[in-house]
């Protein structure tokens, strides 16, 4: 077949190409276009102050539906990331919060130390669910549906279900700092993202979690360690929402054991937004970064807009689905 | 004969040993959930109510993890294992009325606190009156801003009986001021991050235009603040305020950042448990609890009335290191 005869049949672009297109730009098109009607419609949305703003409203879930793409790509799911982000959050304030009452004995603990504890935090409950995923074969849906419980009980625990606040300003500067304008958790995100795209896209084991959620008998019987892949990706996963559990923290003052509730659905919908299956094996970091944006441009934009939150949960809920039709569209139909 | 008596006069006194034993009275406490600060303050108050502490009263308390379904299960257990008098704080204001009837078919009384339920059947409800706090709250806001300027409000879950009362005091306030704006009008949950990112869009979206903030509780005002102080702004410009007391924002009332107005979980819930207990042994009791002696506004009146409004403190830089010592 020439790609004369295409252009005929299809237009201005071969068929393949013109899929290529769509599935390569087809929701950062989405995103562009987003932007421009609110650019239209609102004068402060292109302001500098309010793009800063939408970066810093994203980056907490930016950061933990980075996670979640790897564990999506490998066939899985993650449930437990709301409440990691409580749980790390709430342990690693009580390592750096100048209260008297609310902090362990000893507090405040230097920012490092704190951090370090909230990331391990985090670890240990990916660890937790991915060894259970991968070596005993529990479905990851229930596995992380058991940790999604049991990490909020022990924030209920830990903090006697009480805040942890006074936060030192050390610990803050992750949340509300800037590095020459450019908010911290801005930066934090930019580089969580670049680690890992270059993971997925320039390393071996990037390759293996395409082969384990492509085809995880194939990735077998050539030799891929499926155990550990599956174990890792729950690792990552539960190492970023431990961080974002901190972000959180840092931007808001205080640890609450309340946080982060529903937060692995925004997640999954950045996730998914951005054209990553939940069928495992196909999907781009790049699209998951985009998918977050949109999200965070839409509830801002709708904001500034002075429209009622009932709006944006409609809007989010059409957007999540007509993306997932149009990636059903782009690799069955057409 | 002798040994007849015998028997008789053991099995007599073993009868009314027992009988003795039960006279412990069983009281249940169904909050709508203990996650947070409110309700744990509300519990831990139930705790260290004298009768408790004295084992005069053997007290449960059930958490009722926010969904009506598993409090109405908790009033079965309740009424099957016979409980003298039940202290209910709903999650729902019309779910919960179902379960006041069950108890009520068994004859079991029923004293609400800190939520109410439309049910006739209560025997008592202690509570503060959230149209009071609400209004109380926004006079505070338009006081400090001579009321005239902007402002915006952060409204609770739309449809909870506290968000209702809260914005309708709210708006009693705002309609003394008629030159006061209303730019915005949300809500944010009850949630401090939530009301972050609504502020922060907010002040985006009308730039120095905002005077003051109604936070409907103290977590969103809080949130206001942070929105508020991470885009370079000086909070003491605005007027802030907020409801309940909690921990957090008896700091920021102390930092001059915000106001606040307490509700006292303390009084509903000591007040609520004296009702159970005096209804438990049919009147033939006197309140223990010194919350009594603190609000002469709210007398006892024998037990009797139907409604009981713990009055609502407003937080002062006078009274809050007084109300911080009492936050360990």
């Amino acid at each position: 077949m020439s790609v004369g005869d295409d252009k005929k049949a299809k237009g201005w672009l071969g068929s393949e190409q013109r899929r290529l297109l769509v599935q390569e730009y087809g929701i950062f098109l989405a995103f562009l276009i987003l932007v421009a009607v609110l650019s239209v419609s609102n004068e402060f949305f292109l302001t500098a102050g309010n793009i800063s703003n939408v970066l810093l409203q994203t980056s907490i879930n930016g950061v933990l539906a980075i996670g979640m793409t790897f564990v999506i790509l490998t066939r899985g799911i993650d449930l437990s990331v709301g409440s990691v982000v409580a749980l790390a959050g709430i342990v690693s304030a009580s390592f750096v919060t100048s209260s008297a009452t609310a902090g362990i004995s000893g507090a405040p603990y230097p920012v490092a130390l704190g951090i370090g504890i909230g990331l391990l935090v985090g670890i240990a409950c990916g660890a937790v669910s991915g060894l259970i995923v991968s070596r005993f074969s529990v479905p990851a849906f229930v596995t992380t549906l058991g940790m999604l419980s049991a990490a909020r009980g022990l924030t209920l625990i830990y903090g006697g279900g009480r805040p942890v606040p006074a936060l030192t300003p050390a610990f803050r500067w992750i949340g509300t700092g800037d590095v020459f304008g450019i908010p911290a958790p801005v930066i934090i995100l930019a580089i969580v993202f670049a680690v890992s795209w270059w993971i997925l896209n320039r390393t071996r084991f990037g390759r293996y979690i395409y082969a384990v959620g492509g085809n995880p008998h194939a990735a077998r019987t050539s030799g891929i360690n499926i155990t550990r892949i599956q174990f890792v990706v729950y690792v990552i996963s539960g190492g970023l929402a431990g961080f974002a559990g901190m972000l959180l923290s840092a931007r808001t003052g205080s640890a609450l054991p309340q946080a982060g509730i529903a937060y692995e659905l925004d997640a999954i919908a950045a996730v998914v937004i951005g054209g990553t299956s939940l069928s495992g094996g196909v999907g781009r970091v790049t699209g998951t970064l985009i998918g977050a944006l949109i999200i965070g441009v839409m509830n801002n934009g709708l904001d500034l807009m002075g429209i009622q939150s009932y709006y944006q949960q409609v809007l989010k809920g059409a957007l999540i689905v007509g993306a997932v039709m149009l990636d059903q569209k782009r690799n069955y139909g057409a | 004969m002798k040994r007849w008596m015998i028997a008789l006069a053991s099995a007599t006194a073993l009868l009314t040993s027992s009988a003795m034993a039960q006279e412990k009275i069983k009281i249940g406490a169904a909050p709508y959930g203990l996650n947070a600060e409110f309700m744990q303050i509300w519990a831990a108050a139930l705790q260290e109510h004298p009768a408790v502490k004295s084992g005069e009263v053997e007290l449960t308390v059930f958490d009722g993890r926010y969904d009506a379904l598993v409090q109405q299960d908790q009033f079965k257990t309740m009424v099957t294992q016979k409980y003298n008098a039940i202290i209910f704080a709903p999650i729902d204001v019309d779910a919960g009325a179902a379960a006041v009837q069950s108890a009520s078919d068994a004859g079991i009384p029923v004293i609400g606190s800190n939520t109410r339920v439309n049910s006739d059947l209560l025997t008592s409800y202690v509570g503060s009156d959230d149209t009071i706090s609400g209004y109380m709250e926004a006079k505070t806001v338009l006081d400090k801003i001579g009321c005239k300027g902007n402002v915006v409000i952060l409204e609770g879950p739309v449809g909870q009986s506290a968000q209702i009362s809260r914005l309708e005091g709210n708006k009693k306030a705002l309609a003394e001021c008629p030159d006061v704006k209303v730019l915005e009008d949300q809500t944010a949950n009850w949630s401090r991050a939530e009301a972050q990112t609504l502020m922060e869009n907010w002040l985006t979206a009308h730039p120095k235009q905002i005077n003051g903030v109604i936070g409907q509780n103290d977590e969103m005002a809080l949130g206001a603040i942070e929105a508020i102080k991470a885009a370079g702004l000086d909070v003491k410009s605005f007027a802030i305020a907020g409801i309940d007391g909690i921990t957090d924002a008896l700091h920021a009332v102390k930092a001059g950042e915000m106001t606040s107005i307490l509700q006292d979980a303390r009084a509903q819930a000591q007040g609520a448990l004296d009702l159970a207990i005096f209804n438990a042994k049919k009147g033939d009791y006197k309140p223990q609890s010194d919350i009594w002696t603190t609000y002469k506004d709210m007398p006892w009146n024998d037990g009797k009335e139907k409604i009981y409004n713990v009055p609502w403190t407003p937080v002062t830089a006078e009274n809050v290191d007084q109300l911080l010592a009492t936050r360990k």
